[in-house]
């Protein structure tokens, strides 16, 4: 490693939007941060927008076991913790002749279209 | 575990549908089969690059200008991505992209027998767009299930600019053919120029043993006659229709076998080209390239030290 001649592999990251995370886009190799950042741009955002780019060297990233699916195996039925658990619900409002209340339409309501209260993508370039 | 018992795991995986990742345990042969295949592939792009180079300063207009840019830029990238695929395939066998790179110089790695043809018109530079890029495509397509995940997430990237070049191309012969009929000829003859190295492009017809192994691994699920066949069915309607003329008189569809039947290209001609980089422009871009790998090296080694040295 000493007196190494090659480039470095950088993993790049990008951040669409502010009010997105950060997404693995792929990787390059560079000399330093500096040129990875430049590199990212021109390898990967020749069409998209984004507003922040990460670079991080492949060695400083600790992953799981890629071929052992076992990690994330899921003993247990895990309905409870979802959406899709409760559709009975809907069921059991028309009892009280009401319906399920569902996360969507509280967004929609507090966000209608026509007010253009929505996030607009185009302008958080700046 | 035996080395039998993992390849036969291995196997299994495969034959699961399961993606293979660059860090995965993998039979050498899958290994090597993957990285012939992406090195071609890599440096194909770099060197698809320079035909249509060839016509950035001479583009007819400046949105020609720009575009054609765009699209050089896009080749160069693919090549970057596919590059780096390679790479961590190649780590094992102690090769970077130096290495990769100077395979391409030596002669020890082939690239498409269409980059090394001349582009001396700008019909050629939209032919190119147009059938090369469409070729290219349906090849690219056809592997973007491909049993390696790093390649298949590389080729969905690809794929999407993939999707600008095709209309780019569209875009300059259509303008042509509804030009003048000197423009309209210059179509025609860059046609004619084509139409073997398109052929060709695809690969035997015979699936060799190698071609076997990789659709055993599923490093690609189609044979090289299934795309050529489906390049047929896509563009001949096409290239008739702009009341061009294919220059082969035996080129028909068979009902009766569902396929199309069409002269043989000169298989041992353009074999030697790929070989030994014998065509008529292979020489003259791959010193171009031999340039600007050796001459800029002493630039890529002084960024190196000069992190190196910040570091401290
Ligand atoms: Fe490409
Ligand atoms: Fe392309």
């Amino acid at each position: 490693m000493a007196d190494r001649r090659e480039y470095e592999v950088f993993e790049v990251f990008v951040r669409k939007k502010k009010t997105d995370a950060h997404v693995h886009v792929g990787s390059l190799n560079a000399p330093s941060p500096d040129i990875a950042l430049t590199t990212a741009r021109e390898n990967f955002l020749r069409r998209e927008n984004a507003v922040n780019l990460w670079v991080v060297p492949r060695g400083e990233i600790h992953e799981t076991p890629c071929d052992e699916g076992d990690w994330f195996a899921r003993e247990l039925d895990r309905k409870y913790r979802e959406v899709s658990g409760y559709s009975e619900n809907g069921r059991l409002w028309k009892t009280y002749r009401e319906r399920a209340l569902y996360l969507e339409e509280i967004v929609q309501d507090l966000h209608p279209p026509s007010q253009g209260n929505r996030p607009r993508p185009r302008r958080e370039r700046t | 575990m035996n080395q039998d018992a993992r390849h036969a795991q291995f196997m299994e995986r495969i034959e699961r549908g399961e993606k293979i990742e660059a860090t995965d345990w993998m039979p050498d042969e899958y290994r090597k089969l993957l990285l012939k295949l992406i090195h071609m592939h890599g440096v194909s792009e770099i060197m698809g690059a320079f035909p249509e180079k060839e016509w950035v300063p001479k583009a007819p207009t400046l949105k020609r200008k720009l575009a054609i840019m765009a699209k050089v830029q896009d080749e160069m990238g693919h090549g970057q991505l596919l590059l780096r695929v390679a790479e961590d395939l190649a780590a094992p066998l102690g090769k970077g992209r130096e290495e990769l790179l100077d395979d391409l110089l030596a002669g020890r790695v082939k690239f498409h027998n269409v980059f090394h043809m001349e582009s001396p018109t700008w019909a050629d530079a939209g032919v190119i767009g147009w059938l090369v890029d469409g070729a290219a495509i349906i090849n690219q397509a056809a592997l973007l299930d491909t049993s390696y995940a790093p390649y298949a997430r590389v080729l969905k990237r690809i794929c999407a600019e993939e999707s600008f070049h095709m209309q780019h191309g569209e875009n300059i012969i259509l303008t042509l053919a509804r030009g003048t009929k000197g423009q309209r000829q210059m179509l025609q003859e860059a046609v004619d120029r084509w139409w073997e190295s398109l052929l060709f492009f695809f690969g035997p017809v015979e699936v060799t043993p190698a071609a076997q192994r990789m659709i055993d691994y599923r490093i690609r699920i189609k044979t090289n006659e299934e795309l050529r066949q489906q390049f047929l069915n896509k563009y001949v309607p096409r290239i008739r229709s702009l009341g061009l003329t294919i220059p082969d008189p035996h080129l028909r569809y068979d009902e009766k076998q569902k396929k199309w039947l069409y002269t043989q290209p000169d298989w041992e001609k353009f074999g030697e080209i790929v070989r030994y980089n014998r065509g008529p422009k292979s020489e003259e871009r791959i010193g171009l390239r031999r340039f600007a790998h050796e001459e800029q090296r002493w630039v890529r080694e002084a960024m190196v030290r000069a992190h190196k040295m910040q570091a401290v």
